[in-house]
């Protein structure tokens, strides 16, 4: 595995469009993380001028609630992670060098294993700038921090590898599947913006709970806050094991639905 | 008895209605030069596409060494297949870097290939900015990384100048003597005729013709001749039985003749008849032109 690691990871090492979208995701998120709280405050003051209750202002990140708050905020962008993974294997393909590596030895299970792992590494880096931004974060904005604070509520982290995980892997099969850049790009969008919520839209509510993109991102749902709760409204605080279980069997489904469909065809 | 590096069985492979490969049998013995010969569309590039798990038979099958296609005997063969492939955003050295990892060769023999193929100065500099010659050497390099035992070469001197050319040879012919194998597709004849030992002909996805290069080559010999009279020159040629076909070549008649008939014989016999030559010359018959026969001489059985 490790000769697997060695290999993928010189692919990217002297890539620049790797460094470079990298290096913008993570300043993007942690500008976001940063930004957030003073820009919500900011609105809230502003449409609660003419109201007659005092609306409270957002406390996004002291403990426990900042591992919740900051893992709903990235994950709005797993996107671009998705788009560096599509990228990278698409390249694969368009520069055939995948003809090479099986050429040269590479069996296509072994091709297959590392870009898992390269996804599960992208996963993992992602959820270690959440786990350093919403901690110091934590740290600086709590009163009194004590470790039952820390630790409480820190089940978002995990939540949100597996979340990144599931859905990298859904691109990687899109990207193994169509093979193309521009196609698999499109088409991963499309289905994530469009066609998953209009299927779900038209089927019963009970089925599309199941559909993959909604049991990802239903992982780590809305974050509470007083203004919501002022409204009666209440999101869960919790992550469902349904949603971790389900996501665990989508990424057995896409990396199953690549080893088949690698194994059999001319590349 | 020589070892068997491949054995192929009845290999079969269609791309929708058209048959690359119609039941490909044949075997390559450990330290030949084995020549795959064919016009474009015979199924070359398919045969060795499936022999390195690049393409999917559907049918049929083949052993390296003896044993089961697995991606850990491809380590010991060495290919280069239509066209190089390598990440044009990395370094020479680096996209070598990864051939040899996955090979689990020493980074050392990076130099030394680089150094057999004259790439040493473009050690440093990117894939993209190669040219289609420095490609293709990069190709072979990757190819002879690690010493394989058996080297796969699908038109190496593609986009190589003559001295590429010529280094190529001579590098097909080093290290067919260190008792490696090597199968080449290639569609200059000539080159084939001076290298290989054996070669098959292919056709339409069919064997034509497999065996030794001299047996193929065997069997006539192209004599040159010329006299000031022509004409009484054609009608005597005509008369000897031996003398297999006559072409006009720029005042030269090049003959096809059996070689039971020495050149002296031919010489005598033609005295005897009073004509005297003013040039004769021995060629060996080509690969080309056998090559052109044995495709010619199906076409006419078909048609």
């Amino acid at each position: 595995m490790k000769r697997l690691i060695k290999i993928d990871f010189r692919k990217y090492a002297h890539n620049r469009t790797f460094w470079v979208l990298s290096a913008l995701y993570v300043v993007l998120v942690v500008f976001v993380f940063m930004v957030t709280e003073s820009f919500l405050n900011h609105v809230m003051t502003n449409v609660g001028k003419g109201s007659p209750i005092a609306i409270p202002g957002f406390s996004l990140y002291s403990f426990p609630y900042v591992w919740h708050n900051m893992a709903f905020l990235a994950g709005f962008f797993k996107i671009f992670l998705a788009l560096l993974v599509i990228i990278f294997i698409t390249n694969e393909y368009s520069y055939k060098t995948i003809r090479q590596n099986i050429m040269s030895g590479m069996s296509r299970v072994e091709f297959l294993f590392s870009k898992v792992i390269f996804v599960f590494f992208i996963a993992l880096a992602v959820t270690l700038v959440l786990f350093l931004s919403a901690l110091l974060l934590g740290l600086s904005h709590t009163e009194n921090v004590t470790s039952s604070l820390v630790f409480s509520k820190m089940f978002f982290v995990p939540a949100y590898f597996l979340e990144v995980f599931s859905f990298l892997l859904m691109a990687m099969m899109f990207a193994f599947l169509l093979q193309k850049q521009g196609l698999a790009i499109g088409i991963f969008a499309l289905y994530y913006y469009v066609a998953e919520p209009i299927i779900a839209f038209r089927l019963p509510a009970g089925v599309a709970r199941f559909m993959p993109i909604k049991m990802i991102t239903h992982l780590i749902d809305v974050p509470n806050s007083s203004l919501m709760k002022l409204f009666g409204v209440n999101f869960r605080e919790t992550v469902s094991w349904i949603d971790v279980w389900g996501c665990l069997a989508y990424s057995v489904l896409f990396v199953a639905a690549v080893y088949f469909f690698l194994k059999n065809r001319d590349l | 008895m020589q070892e068997e590096i491949l054995e192929i069985r009845n290999l079969s492979k269609s791309y929708g209605r058209l048959k690359a490969l119609k039941s490909l049998s044949l075997t390559v013995e450990k330290g030949s030069v084995f020549g795959i010969l064919g016009p474009n569309g015979s199924g070359k590039t398919t045969t060795l596409g499936i022999l390195l798990d690049i393409i999917k038979p559907d049918s049929g099958e083949h052993l390296w060494f003896g044993q089961k296609p697995d991606s850990a005997l491809r380590k010991r063969i060495g290919a280069l297949l239509e066209q190089p492939l390598f990440y044009p955003y990395m370094t020479a050295v680096d996209n070598l870097k990864i051939i040899a990892d996955i090979r689990g060769v020493h980074y050392d023999k990076i130099d030394e290939v680089l150094e057999m193929v004259h790439l040493s100065d473009r050690k440093f500099y990117k894939y993209s900015s190669f040219s289609l010659g420095m490609k293709q050497r990069l190709a072979i390099a990757a190819a002879i990384l690690g010493n394989p035992e058996v080297l796969i070469l699908d038109e190496p001197t593609n986009g190589l100048d003559p001295k590429g050319i010529a280094d190529i040879r001579n590098l097909i012919l080093e290290v067919s003597q260190r008792g490696f194998t090597i199968i080449l597709a290639s569609h200059l004849l000539d080159e084939v005729e001076k290298v290989c030992t054996h070669v098959l002909v292919l056709e339409k996805g069919e064997k034509r013709y497999s065996g030794p290069v001299n047996e193929a080559l065997g069997g006539s010999l192209i004599v040159e001749v010329a006299a000031r009279d022509q004409e009484q020159l054609q009608r005597t040629l005509r008369q000897i039985p031996e003398v297999k076909s006559v072409t006009r070549q720029n005042g030269i008649f090049v003959l096809d003749v059996h070689d039971d008939l020495s050149p002296e014989l031919l010489n005598k016999m033609l005295a005897e008849q009073g004509v005297y030559l003013t040039h004769l010359v021995v060629r060996n018959k080509s690969l080309e032109k056998y090559f052109l026969e044995l495709l010619s001489d199906n076409h006419e059985k078909t048609h």
